[in-house]
Formats: C-alpha cells, sequence, structure tokens
C-alpha cells in the first residue's frame, strides 16, 4: 500500500512537472509567435492623428441657462463615451461643451476627429479653412426663429435705430444668439456688445437696462416682461450633423459609422441621431454663406463698441 | 521504471556513438533549463516591467505637478490681464490646460509613450471633458476618505481591453487656484463666457478635487515583459548552442581522436605486436593508463607468441 501511495505520489510529481513544461513551452511559442507577427490589430480601428479619437459633443439647445440643462447627466456621457469607444476601438476623449464658443475655436483649429454639433457649429465646421464633412443629421425638433428684442416702451422702431446702440448676444458660435443677429445688424456702429451664457441672462439684462437690445429665439418660452420684436429672421434653419475632420474623412470611417448607425437606439435622446440619414449639403447651404460672411468680419469683443461691418453674402 | 528510462536516456546506454549522446544529453538539459528559465523570468519579467512603467508614471505626473506650478507662478500673471479684456478667454494660463496640452506634446514626442494617457479627473470639473466617470470617482473618493494615501495603482477593465493606472490626489494647495475655482463671481469674466458658470466651482482650500491618472494598455506591459523574455531566451539558446559544439569539440580532441587511435594499433598489435608501439602509455590521463594496459597486453601478447613459435620448434 505504502508503494503504491509513493508511485501515487511521483506519479502526480510529473504530472505538475510536465504541465509546467507545457506551460513553458506555450510561452515560447506565444514568444515566437508574437515576434513573428509584429504589431498585431487595429486595421478597423479609427483614431486621432495622436491616438486617441477626440469627440467634441454640443449641447444642441443653445442658449438655455444651466437649470435647464439635463442633456450632460453623467451616466448618459459614460454610456456614450463607452459607444463611442467601442464603435472606433480607439481610446475616446470625448469633450462636452456648452460654450458655443469654445467650441468654434476647436473646430477651427482641428481638434476634434469627430463632433456632433448644433446647425450653427455644423455650417461653421464645413467650411473650407476647418474642414470638417457632415456624416449624418441631428434632428432635434427645430423651432427656432432669431431676432431682436427691444423693451416694449423703447424707443427703437426699427433696426437702423439701433446705431450706436448697446447690445447684448450669445456667446461667438451661437446661431440664433450671434451669427443671424450679427448678419442682421450689418452696417450698424454698436456702442458696446455685451456677451451672456443663455437668453435668461439676456433678458434680465435688457430688463434691467444694461442693453438696449438683445438677441432673442423665439422657441424660447415667452419673455417674462413686455418686449417688442425689431426683425425676425426668416432663414431656414437646418438640422445640425456629425461630422468627420478632414483627416479621418480619408480613413475607413465606414465600420465606425454602422456600428454607431446599429446602437442608435442607446444613444441620448436628446441628440437626435438620425442613423443611415445623411445632411442635406444643399440645405445647409444659405447658413454656411451667412456664417462664412460673419465670420470674416471682425469679431466683437466683450464689452467694447463694435462695427458690424465687412462683406455680406445675401442669401 | 520512467525515471530510469529518462535516466539511462540522458546518461547513455552505450546504444548510441558517445558524440551523439553528449549532444542529446545535452539538446535535453539545455532545453530544460530553458523552459525553467523562461518560466521564472516571465514572473520577474512581468514585475520588472510593470515597476518600469510605475516609475515612468509617477515620473510624468510629477514632471505635470511642475508644469503646473510654472503656469501658476510665471505664465498665469502675464496672461491674466488679456483676459479681463473683452477677447476670448486664453486658457494657457491654466495650469491644468498646460499641463494636459504639455503632456500631448510628451505623447507625440517618443513611440514608446504612446501609449501613455493622462488625465486630470474631477468631481466639480471646469471642463466637462475632465468629469470623472464611475471608476475614476472611485479612486478620489478613496483618496478624500484616507488622505495619507498618495499613490493608488491598479486595473482596470475596459471595452477595449484590460487598462494599468497610476494616480494620485490633487489637492487645491493655494488660494491662487480659488479665483477661478471658488464663486463665478470671482472668476475672469472671459472664463465664465468660455466656460460657463454652473461647473467647477464650490472648490475649497485643502480639499482633494480630482485626481491624476496615468493608465496604460496592458497590452504594453505584456508586451515589454515578452521582448525581455525574449531577448534572454535566444541569449540562453545561443550560449547553450556555443557551449554544445565545444563541449562536443573537446569530447573530440580529448578522448575520441586518441580512443580511435588506440583501437587501430590494438587491431595491429592482435597480428604484428612486436611492430605496435603504444606511445600514448608517458601520458599522465586516463588515456595513458588504457595506453599502459595495452602495452601490457601487447607484451604478454608478444611473450606468448614467442612461447608458441619456441614450442613448435623442434
Ligand atoms: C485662470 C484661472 C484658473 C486658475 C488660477 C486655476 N485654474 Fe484650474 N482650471 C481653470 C480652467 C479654465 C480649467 C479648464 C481647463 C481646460 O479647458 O482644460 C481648469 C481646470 C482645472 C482642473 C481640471 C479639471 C477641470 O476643472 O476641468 C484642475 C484639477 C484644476 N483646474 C485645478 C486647479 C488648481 C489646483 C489650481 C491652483 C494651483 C488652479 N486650478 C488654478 C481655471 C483656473
Amino acid at each position: 500500500m505504502a508503494w503504491l501511495g509513493f508511485v501515487n505520489g511521483q506519479h502526480k510529481g510529473i504530472t505538475t512537472w510536465l504541465a509546467l513544461m507545457g506551460k513553458a513551452c506555450l510561452l515560447m511559442l506565444s514568444l515566437l509567435l508574437a515576434s513573428c507577427s509584429g504589431t498585431l490589430n487595429t486595421g478597423k480601428a479609427l483614431c486621432g492623428p495622436n491616438g486617441a479619437l477626440r469627440v467634441g459633443l454640443i449641447d444642441p439647445r443653445e442658449g438655455l441657462d444651466a437649470s435647464s440643462q439635463q442633456p450632460f447627466a453623467n451616466q448618459d456621457i459614460e454610456n456614450f463615451q463607452t459607444m463611442l469607444a467601442q464603435a472606433s476601438q480607439c481610446e475616446v476623449r470625448l469633450e462636452p461643451l456648452r460654450s458655443t464658443d469654445r467650441a468654434r475655436e476647436r473646430l477651427a483649429d482641428q481638434e476634434w476627429d469627430v463632433a456632433f454639433l448644433p446647425p450653427g457649429l455644423t455650417a461653421f465646421a464645413l467650411q473650407q479653412s476647418a474642414g470638417y464633412s457632415p456624416l449624418r443629421v441631428l434632428s432635434v425638433n427645430q423651432t427656432s426663429r432669431a431676432s431682436i428684442l427691444v423693451l416694449a416702451s423703447s424707443r427703437f422702431q426699427r433696426l437702423a435705430d439701433l446705431n450706436g446702440a448697446r447690445i447684448g448676444l450669445l456667446r461667438r458660435g451661437s446661431l440664433t444668439g450671434f451669427y443671424l443677429p450679427l448678419y442682421n445688424l450689418h452696417g450698424l456702429s454698436l456702442n458696446q456688445v455685451t456677451f451672456a451664457l443663455n437668453y435668461t441672462a439676456l433678458l434680465n439684462m435688457l430688463k434691467d437696462g444694461k442693453v438696449d437690445a438683445i438677441a432673442w429665439d423665439n422657441s424660447q418660452a415667452p419673455a417674462s416682461v413686455p418686449v417688442r420684436s425689431l426683425t425676425t429672421d426668416t432663414h431656414k434653419i437646418p438640422m445640425g450633423a456629425l461630422v468627420l475632420s478632414g483627416a479621418l474623412a480619408k480613413a475607413n470611417y465606414l465600420p465606425f459609422l454602422k456600428s454607431l448607425d446599429d446602437s442608435s437606439g442607446q444613444m441620448p435622446a436628446w441628440l437626435g441621431y438620425a442613423a443611415t440619414i445623411l445632411p442635406n449639403q444643399q440645405e445647409l447651404q444659405p447658413l454656411k454663406a451667412i456664417v462664412e460672411s460673419v465670420e470674416s468680419w471682425e469679431m466683437p469683443l466683450d464689452k467694447q463698441p463694435h462695427r458690424v461691418f465687412g462683406r455680406k453674402v445675401g442669401v | 521504471m520512467k525515471i530510469t528510462g529518462l535516466k539511462m536516456f540522458l546518461g547513455g546506454d552505450g546504444s548510441r556513438p558517445l558524440r551523439k549522446q553528449l549532444s542529446l544529453t545535452l539538446a535535453v538539459v539545455f532545453t530544460g533549463s530553458i523552459l525553467v528559465v523562461i518560466l521564472l523570468l516571465d514572473q520577474l519579467f512581468g514585475w520588472q516591467a510593470k515597476d518600469l512603467i510605475n516609475q515612468r508614471s509617477v515620473f510624468f505626473m510629477d514632471t505635470m505637478l511642475a508644469v503646473r506650478q510654472y503656469t501658476s507662478k510665471q505664465v498665469n500673471p502675464v496672461i491674466a490681464p488679456l483676459n479681463e479684456g473683452g477677447g476670448a478667454f486664453r486658457p494657457e494660463a491654466v495650469p491644468s490646460y498646460s499641463a494636459t496640452t504639455v503632456f500631448e506634446y510628451l505623447r507625440g514626442s517618443k513611440p514608446e509613450y504612446k501609449e501613455y494617457s493622462y488625465r486630470e479627473a474631477t468631481l466639480n470639473p471646469t471642463n466637462l471633458k475632465d468629469k470623472s466617470d464611475t471608476f475614476e470617482s472611485e479612486v478620489i473618493a478613496s483618496f478624500r476618505s484616507s488622505p495619507a494615501q498618495k499613490v493608488i495603482t491598479g486595473e482596470r477593465n475596459t471595452p477595449l481591453g484590460s487598462y494599468h493606472f497610476v494616480a494620485r490626489p490633487i489637492k487645491v494647495t493655494s488660494q491662487s487656484c480659488l479665483v477661478c475655482h471658488s464663486t463665478p463671481d470671482r472668476a475672469p469674466r472671459s472664463q465664465i463666457l468660455a466656460y460657463g458658470d454652473s461647473n467647477g466651482f464650490g472648490w475649497k482650500i485643502d480639499e482633494i478635487v480630482g485626481a491624476q491618472i496615468v493608465s496604460v494598455p496592458q497590452n504594453t506591459v505584456f508586451r515589454a515583459k515578452r521582448e525581455s523574455l525574449l531577448a534572454t531566451v535566444l541569449l540562453l539558446a545561443a550560449v547553450f548552442s556555443a557551449v554544445a559544439l565545444v563541449a562536443n569539440s573537446i569530447l573530440n580532441r580529448l578522448i575520441l581522436q586518441p580512443m580511435r587511435l588506440i583501437s587501430k594499433k590494438a587491431e595491429e598489435a592482435s597480428v604484428t605486436p612486436s611492430t605496435v608501439s603504444f606511445t600514448e602509455k608517458n601520458r599522465a590521463d586516463e588515456i595513458g593508463q588504457l595506453a599502459k594496459s595495452f602495452e601490457r597486453m601487447k607484451q604478454s601478447l608478444a611473450i606468448s607468441m614467442q612461447m608458441l613459435k619456441d614450442r613448435q620448434k623442434p
């Protein structure tokens, strides 16, 4: 019996020994394989020039005050980032922004590889100098109309009366709060331009007499004070878009796009991602011309006088 | 049974020429030792690779701290007045901005840095790109609950694979930070216009608001380990092959050649013993002994043959 036990013990020793050697052989094999195959993987990954995929995400509803800005809820953003990483097979640097101004700079410097943009910034991104191309429509329910408001009691009757007035705008890059109002104010010399974060703040400035006129979006809840509109812009506002940088548009982005389309059900609803729908460049054309005009003028500075002056393309 | 079989196999059972036997034995022994070495070094190099990455990560974070300090002390005073004007906010004055920007340049400077990524994950960030996700929030929470803790390292699983990370707390150490991070009305107006007034405020002095996190794909750790391992194994194989060659030629010169000679002479001696001389008998080694024995055998053979001849003479 004891003899049997001894043999058993020896057997066990041998089996573990063999297992260890097996492991070593496997390691050896993996070493050789790895050294032969060199760098593996990533035919399908869509990455930015510096390794990671830099993604810009702009709140599609411009000019709302922070209390009504739900979109960037934590979990939403985290899930969205994971989805983008899975679609691109690349590390994702997601930059959610409420500031159209910073978004504008980011796009101008081509610091995003992919961006989800509202209409105004889409038009900005499609300019020659930024070089982005639109891939998908972001169809947010669009009832925006840009107008310019004064207090009902104001002495200003027509747009031309605003010469020498103080005016409140949203930040650079906003469509109804910046591009369209400036476009409509073309030719005027303003005494002062003041920027605000949202329409509520603009309205308060108007109420407090800090400015004479403000930019306004008619899709906002009606103003809480008696106001009058001097002009309402009639341009049709197209949809926002998912855009891709010029560099990435040359890469194979179709798997990425397909994966996004497939998981569009899990995207935040407020984004309005419309799977498989290509943006209509024709519809974007007038807005692009407006944005290009305004961008070619001198930019107004906060709390400074400003002459709205430059070549204006009529659309 | 098996063990004795192995012993016979390695030690030689006389079934093959010595040279072949030696080569075989050496091959088995060397392969065995290489496999054992692989097993041990696999562990060792794993630790080493991780250690190197940790050291490098900590170094990066120290560098980023220095960049932050430089920005606070020297750049901010120059840029801050610009941000009071009506133009766009210049983020160059922001310590966090310069650190992350410098890191991007660092990343681009060498291929082996490209896999490192640096984040200043923050619970309530100014720039929402720095918002800590669930995992990072837990890391920050553990820094906040035990302020003595200076570094946390570990693994993190993501849909893209597993990452190794090193994290350190970010503490609001100076009053100067609070200009931009306490209340919106203290911050430069251009910053408010650029980043909004709803996040990145309400920080307190000495509060841990976030963490510096350097992460590297686990694959990089494995690859570094594999490369060291492969180099070592190739080196060992080369050394062992050289040893085997040398051993073989020594065997040849020391034993096989003299033995072949002696065996040829012995053959001759069996016919005409008197003409053969085992000259190797002067050697002091085992070959000499063998030659002496043969010499004695030859002499007795010669004597016996002589006696036989004498008896045959009538
Ligand atoms: C000039 C104003 C200013 C000063 C002074 C300043 N910060 Fe910031 N800080 C910012 C801005 C703006 C950002 C966002 C930068 C970006 O876009 O990445 C930021 C970002 C950060 C971040 C990254 C997380 C986030 O909020 O986006 C940390 C951490 C941070 N700051 C800590 C500090 C500390 C600690 C100090 C003091 C040494 C300090 N800051 C001083 C303005 C400032």
